[in-house]
């Protein structure tokens, strides 16, 4: 009944792309085939990067005249990981907490849905932006570690109130079921009923949970960057010609950096921006389409119960014409 | 007198929640290799914005908001929103009408064809829009469609279309959805039974029936809408409200004409939230005489 042929095709495409990313420096150019110039045989040059695709640059060349594919592949490590990391985050400190106020302190869940008020009426990418400027806003010469402690810090938090009330609905709803219930008037104490009668549920929402976190960290990350609030911050000098004043260049070559770095060419290299964002949509549809399963998994145990109840009603046959006689010829 | 407690209590809740909320970056602060823990300054600063709340100092605000012409940018954007919101619903209850009525089989290619829209990031399809525009331009010459917001003009037709295209594929799902559901309806099979035809069966009874859950949809769809608008505004330099509360954040600008700006911005989801919640009380108040 339960399949997992898409999940599993779909992280093994990721775990592909990851490995690949992480052994990057044991294959891959050092400098991206950094080349800006193309001279001919006289010594004339004939182009300056960036480059459009060709053969020679399979997805076209950025303003510093590196490879974008190889800076892609470099990338995706720093996005898929941080990405994930926060998702997991996200929902483990949530669900807990949500858990924690359905069991322990029901009364106390409408004044946490007040205090986080705010994310349901501003949208997050403001709120991000707002919280994350005081530090990723400007150059600044601090270690990148604690600027990505910081920033994922925020990533989490800006998602932690959502995935608590969520997690906190969804544990209301099963307490009202009827083993917990049964559960309950036997004498079952509330870790107990947590522990074996919630975990197997804690267990599918969990990934289901985390593949959606998973998808808005990288929906916010990618809109973060586009604001020049790199992950792991803002590198001086990274784009040739704009040394003064410095214009802000991705330290990590993350997606979502390079579509922030590149986006001031986007009428002389539309390519240096449209991959990373092509990029992003492919993980995301992959995602998308693990995550459709994963739902459709949880609603099939649903489902499968009402049909059963539908085959009760009467069954409306059709008889033929012939099937009757007249009483009375 | 409890109500009015508890109502209290939750008025301090939200302006403590939002209070803590902005100001997060002031008790973590960065340290040279690790990240610090400041409660002193956290608190220093949560006062100050405080009082900043409450004080009256209306000519300077004013002062402000004249010069950030925020009551033109404020009408600019709120005419995109409504614009593409009404755009949206017309466009997807057509579609939704007409997929409805095609054959079996196209519309469930059409139903499976839409899934592939939820994935789109709306950073790609602002991009493809922008690509799209100025290929055009540079292809034909022709400047028919105005994109960039520069020297003070105020395009429509490309933010509007921009903004409004992934959330019409999510309406138009949504709509599907209830539609199909609503097929084995009593009254409908009751119709059916009658022998009204399938036309207006679905436009006199099932879209009557509906309207409170497209009304109840409209906040995730103006949500959306809002986050939209802020990045197509940004990233065609158009001088709508949304840029020039960036230039608030940017500059550093007062807190509290930050707080107004904000509750202007979130104003539309009010509306729609007061509207939905009309609705659902209506209908829970009719259920009732019914039974």
């Amino acid at each position: 009944m339960r399949n997992y042929e898409k999940t599993i095709i779909g992280s093994t495409l990721l775990l592909l792309l990851l490995i690949m990313s992480l052994l990057y420096p044991y294959y891959g150019p050092k400098d991206f085939n950094h080349q800006v110039l193309v001279k001919n045989e006289q010594g004339d040059i004939i182009g300056r990067a960036p480059f459009p695709p060709s053969g020679q640059h399979l997805l076209g060349t950025n303003r510093n005249g590196e490879d974008m594919h190889w800076l892609l592949l470099y990338g995706a490590k720093f996005t898929l990981i941080s990405a994930f990391g926060v998702a997991l985050l996200r929902v483990f400190l949530g669900g807990i907490f949500g858990i924690f106020l359905s069991m322990w302190a029901p009364f106390l869940k409408g004044y946490v849905k007040d205090f986080f008020l705010t994310f349901r009426y501003i949208p997050s990418i403001l709120i991000a932006i707002l919280l994350m400027i005081p530090i990723v806003g400007d150059f600044n010469d601090v270690a990148v570690s604690s600027i990505v402690t910081y920033q994922i810090i925020i990533l989490v938090f800006i998602g932690f109130p959502s995935v608590t009330i969520f997690a906190s609905d969804v544990t209301d709803q099963l307490l009202q079921t009827s083993f917990v219930q049964s559960s309950k008037l036997m004498g079952a104490g509330k870790l107990h009923i947590v522990r074996k009668q919630l975990m197997p549920y804690i267990r599918s929402y969990g990934i289901l949970f985390s593949v959606q976190q998973f998808i808005s960290t990288l929906h916010i990350t990618m809109q973060l960057g586009l604001f020049g609030m790199f992950l792991g911050g803002r590198n001086r000098a990274g784009v040739m010609g704009y040394e003064e004043p410095p214009k802000p260049a991705t330290i990590t070559n993350e997606w979502a950096g390079l579509i922030g770095q590149n986006f001031s060419e986007f009428v002389r290299a539309p390519w240096a921006i449209l991959t990373p964002v092509f990029g992003f949509f492919i993980v995301i549809v992959i995602v998308n389409m693990m995550k459709n399963e994963l739902e459709g998994n949880l609603n099939g145990v649903k489902v499968v119960k009402e049909k059963k109840k539908k085959d009760l009603s009467p069954k409306v046959a059709a008889y033929s014409a012939d099937q009757f006689e007249f009483v009375q010829k | 007198m409890k109500r009015l407690f508890r109502g209290l209590i939750r008025l301090v809740l939200i302006v403590a929640g939002f209070l803590f909320i902005f100001n997060l970056p002031s008790l973590l602060g960065i340290g040279k290799d690790h990240i610090e823990i400041n409660f002193e300054r956290f608190w220093v600063n949560l006062t100050s914005d405080f009082q900043f709340l409450f004080q009256s100092n209306q000519d300077k605000y004013l002062e402000m908001l004249k010069k950030l012409h925020i009551v033109e940018s404020y009408q600019y954007t709120m005419t995109i929103l409504l614009s593409s919101l009404l755009f949206i619903i017309f466009l997807a209850m057509i579609t939704a009408i007409l997929i409805f009525l095609s054959p079996e089989k196209v519309k469930n290619k059409l139903k499976s064809g839409l899934n592939f829209f939820e994935g789109i990031p709306d950073l790609l399809i602002i991009f493809l829009f922008q690509f799209f525009v100025i290929t055009l331009y540079k292809s034909t010459g022709l400047k028919f469609l105005q994109l960039y917001g520069l020297f003070g003009h105020k395009p429509y037709f490309v933010p509007i279309m921009t903004v409004s295209f992934l959330p019409f594929f999510l309406l138009l799902q949504f709509l599907i959805k209830i539609i199909d559901e609503e097929q084995y309806q009593q009254y409908v099979l009751y119709a059916k039974a009658k022998g009204m035809d399938r036309i207006r069966i679905l436009l006199v009874h099932i879209m009557r029936n509906i309207f409170p859950l497209l009304i109840l949809q409209l906040r995730t769809i103006v949500w959306i809408l809002l986050s939209n608008i802020y990045l197509v505004e940004i990233l065609f330099k158009i001088s709508g409200f949304n840029q020039q509360l960036f230039k608030i954040i940017f500059m550093d600008g007062e807190f509290s004409v930050l707080v107004l700006c904000l509750l202007m911005l979130s104003f539309p989801l009010v509306v729609i939230e007061t509207a939905g919640w009309f609705i659902s009380k209506l209908i829970k108040g009719k259920g009732a005489v019914s039974i």
